[in-house]
């Protein structure tokens, strides 16, 4: 790692020597984009005070990926992990698929948005990202740090939010993208401005032939599947004054499962397959109430379900089978009002959801009633921008929940600019947490949720369940879970020149009450172990980060980003300070105690990561080069102290390296040839979601010239 | 085993002859790495597998109702032989620290198997147990103290592994649970190790 920061160093250097020279026309259009996510309207990203980034519609393009999850894991910072969970044992299928790891925190943390919306169906607190389709994809906006404030629960580690394709002029594009594996995507998207009515529609199928990494077990590592993904939206002028919004979102997928199980006592194969189905509504009426003031109305209607069922091959008898439905109904209203110095959002809603899980105990459903205010002042000619705003939640089952951030961002100059940001985030303790009733045949543990342990221990022990002599009595009247909550700070500086700029931050997050699981003291008859949740650990994440973009000559552009983390519980420094905390060497089983050097952290988070770009381009052609490095990171533990603080207890770091170019052989027909995973990075059992080397071919082609009549 | 004995006692006294030259009282000092293997069973419903610390063996079950046997296992609990246990005079005290730095035992605070279900040793309190590997391992930095059946004698202990045997079928199942642990009996009824 250490050859790496020298690597950094010696570029920075060589770059102020190269930008002292040359004075290229570098294109600074980054910082006046304009992102919506950091203070919920739409704003330059050069005055944004909370670190935000975006990745524009190009980068996507460029990169050839179809898979959100390979483009945001270029960007410094964002890590793509799997559930700890999610590991494929003997070919047994990983149903989480991967998540976002932002500030050190699990996926479970970040919120992912869809056009300001929420992205529904988390299963183990992990949302699939490689369900939504990056084509239609205008650009991708990610806000670090805790962003309660304006988004309320899981917004702890921050928000990620995929803003999709507005109505255009007259646009008809074709895709069609082949890689091996089978894979194989097509894409159709129309858009057209028709007097006051807009139009924009996107469909893609995507479907695979999966993949197998281990040979040696039955079933491939990932199965077949196939993804729709289609989206409608209509605007239209209602006067000069109103304007109307409606958009329909709809994801039908289809994975299949075939894998070997245990079936009294022989080896069985089971097979089925599972539907994941989203089906959303967006209506949003803005009205421009005066030449400063805007008022939104808006309604968020979403229907998810995911369904699984496996059947023994050789009988077809029924193996297991669940089944998950939700549904949101989230009414807001938000007004905004700018001035010259002063711009000012409020609005207020409820998110209504309900539930009903063959896992969860019953139909469930949950009211949550929301209000947000916050509050820009620009002083000083917009030099000082000061941002204080706070959201209160109050969800049926526990207290109101206040959130507060204020940021303040001083641009000294047109090259620097500093930013510093301090904020509370939380997350409610959600259905699986409270209402969950899990028993695992397989591995034999049944998992309870909180809210409905004193009824099911009740229950079991009726029924002659619960060992003789277990005593409950503690647990009829459990502690009902609080929400978890954290503060974060970030401080950052921006350094920006015609050919060189160069960003740099340092976080600080302290999160409490965070939920895990614990194990009761006593068993069922069959001498299983009972779980259940509860707020028990405190964690903190800290860190730093560098990114740095130089743009070499008028086509070619290199970037380098990296991130130190680290990432500890709390109660575990305690142990290692007073001298309680024992590892036992699984070789020579001595037993010593652990040093404070020694504990490398929470699992699934690498203290290192680092990515860089190369980026040639003219009118016509690209050619884009991207490194992503993963430092070793905590897999499982080895030594019986249930921690990291061993070699042996890692997954050793590795390189992902990209390659891509396009070519516009005509105006409106390009063609593009990549490879992913150049060197072929494979792990099956912890990274059983990174294939192998990926090639692959796009074809775009746009109908555009069909309609200039001139 | 008189032998072994006899060789424990002989390599302590050498050991301490080197170390100190004024004359101490020779402790009878039994110790050792064992493994001994038991039935993977998840359901609770075979017989526990014995041991004793005198002589360092497995005990048949035929000779369960004697006190001839200080502890048993079965998959994840622990019997001691007193009150609901067996018919001897055993306690059990799971204390932290390492099995090196134990260096006696204490004189009261045994716990015993009150009833068939509130044991000595709790079950869940010396292991961690991986839902995704299956592993369960034993907590490092707990060292069990046992006073014996006959009530007279101490002896320190520390389970250093727990691993699946006997796998059968694909993907394989275990048959057996292999425990290993090392301990010292001090067969001069003193507190000492």
């Amino acid at each position: 790692m250490k050859r790496i920061i020298i690597l950094l160093i010696v570029l920075s250097a060589c770059t102020s020597a190269f930008s002292q020279k040359k004075k290229v026309g570098f294109d600074n259009d980054t910082l006046s984009e304009i992102v919506v996510t950091s203070t919920r309207t739409a704003t330059q990203l050069g005055n944004v005070a909370v670190p935000t980034k975006i990745v524009s519609k190009k980068y996507i393009e460029q990169t050839g990926s179809l898979k959100l999850q390979n483009i945001l894991q270029e960007l410094t910072g964002v890590t793509i992990v799997n559930s700890n969970l999610a590991t494929s044992l003997n070919g047994y299928p990983n149903p989480f698929g991967q998540g976002i790891q932002m500030l050190g925190l699990d996926p479970a943390y970040t919120a992912v948005l869809i056009d300001g919306e929420p992205l529904v169906g988390r299963n183990a607190g992990i949302l699939k990202l490689g369900r939504i389709a990056t084509g239609n994809i205008k650009q991708i906006e990610v806000v670090k740090g805790p962003s309660s404030c304006l988004y309320g629960s899981e917004a702890l580690a921050g928000v990620i939010n995929i803003i999709t394709d507005l109505p255009v002029s007259e646009k008809i594009g074709i895709q069609f993208h082949a890689e091996n594996n089978n894979t194989f995507s097509e894409t159709v998207s129309y858009a057209n401005q028709i007097q006051k009515t807009g139009v924009q529609f996107f469909l893609n199928r995507y479907s695979t032939g999966g993949y197998d990494l281990d040979p040696n077990i039955y079933g491939k590592t990932i199965d077949p599947s196939r993804d729709w993904n289609s989206n409608l939206k209509l605007t239209h002028q209602l006067s000069q004054k109103a304007e109307l919004l409606l958009s329909l979102r709809k994801f039908d997928s289809k994975q299949d499962c075939n894998y070997m199980i245990n079936w009294q006592s022989a080896p069985a194969i089971v097979k089925g397959y599972t539907t994941e189905k989203d089906n959303t509504a967006f209506v949003q009426f803005k009205l421009r109430t005066s030449p400063k003031t805007n008022l939104f109305l808006r309604t968020f209607y979403d229907n998810y379900s995911n369904k699984s069922f496996a059947n023994l091959a050789s009988t077809d008898m029924r193996f297991d089978e669940t089944s998950f439905i939700q549904n949101i109904i989230k009414p807001e209203i938000q007004i905004e009002h700018n001035s010259e110095k002063l711009k000012l959002i409020g609005g207020i809603g409820t998110y209504f959801e309900n539930i009903d899980a063959s896992r969860y105990s019953g139909k469930q459903s949950l009211l949550t009633t929301y209000s947000f205010f916050q509050n820009e002042w620009f002083m000083l000619q917009h030099k000082i921008t000061l941002i204080a705003g706070a959201r209160a939640d109050k969800r049926t089952d526990y207290d109101w929940n206040v959130s507060p951030r204020i940021a303040f961002a001083y641009k000294a100059n047109s090259k620097w600019k500093f930013t510093a940001s301090a904020g509370y985030g939380f997350k409610a303790p959600d259905f699986r947490h409270m209402y969950l009733n899990f028993y695992n045949s397989q591995i034999g543990y049944s998992l309870i949720g909180n809210q409905i342990l004193s009824s099911a221990l009740q229950t079991l022990q009726q029924q002659g369940e619960l060992e003789a002599g277990a005593n409950i009595s503690p647990y009829l009247q459990t502690r009902p879970l609080l929400p978890e909550k954290s503060f974060g700070t970030h401080i950052g500086a921006k350094y920006n020149q015609s050919n060189f700029s160069t960003e740099i931050g340092i976080f600080r997050n302290d999160i409490n009450n965070l939920i895990d699981v614990y194990l009761l003291p006593f068993k069922k008859t069959n001498s299983r172990s009972i779980y259940s949740y509860q707020n028990i650990n405190s964690i903190f994440t800290q860190g730093a980060e560098i990114d740095s973009k130089l743009k070499l000559s008028k086509s070619l552009q290199f970037s380098i980003g990296y991130q130190y983390l680290e990432a500890k519980d709390k109660k575990i420094i305690q142990q290692i300070k007073e001298g309680k905390l024992y590892k036992r060497d699984p070789v020579t089983f001595q037993t010593t105690t652990v040093s404070k050097s020694e504990y490398f952290g929470l699992s699934n988070r690498s203290k290192n990561t680092f990515n860089c770009k190369l980026l040639w381009e003219n009118k016509n052609t690209n050619i884009f080069l991207r490194a992503i490095y993963r430092g070793k990171y905590g897999y499982s533990d080895v030594n019986g102290n249930n921690i990291i603080d061993d070699n042996r207890e890692m997954v050793k770091g590795f390189w992902i390296l990209k390659f891509a170019t396009e070519k516009y052989i005509k105006k409106n027909l390009g063609i593009q040839l990549g490879i992913d995973n150049i060197l072929n990075y494979t792990n099956p059992i912890q990274m059983p979601d990174v294939s192998g080397r990926i090639y692959f071919i796009n074809v775009n082609y746009s109908f555009n010239h069909l309609f200039n009549k001139h | 085993m008189k032998k072994v004995l006899f060789l424990c006692a002989v390599a302590a006294v050498t050991f301490s002859a080197c170390q100190k030259e004024t004359p101490v009282v020779v402790p009878t000092i039994v110790t050792g790495t064992k493994t001994i293997s038991v039935a993977f069973d998840p359901m609770g419903t075979d017989n526990f597998t014995l041991f004793r610390f005198s002589d360092s063996s497995v005990v048949a079950n035929t000779d369960s109702a004697s006190a001839n046997w200080d502890f048993g296992i079965r998959f994840t609990n622990f019997i001691v032989n007193s009150h609901a246990g067996g018919p001897g005079n055993a306690g059990a005290i799971l204390q932290d620290g390492t099995f090196d730095a134990t260096a006696t035992a204490p004189t009261s605070g045994y716990a015993y198997d009150t009833t068939a279900s509130t044991r000595a040793i709790k079950d869940v309190s010396w292991y961690d147990y991986n839902p995704t590997t299956h592993a369960f391992t034993p907590k490092a930095g707990k060292v069990f103290i046992f006073k014996t059946a006959d009530g007279t004698h101490y002896a320190k202990m520390e389970l250093l592994s727990v691993t699946y045997g006997g796998l059968v079928g694909n993907p394989p199942a275990p048959t057996i649970l292999y425990y290993t642990f090392r301990y010292t009996y001090q067969a001069n009824g003193t507190t000492t190790f």
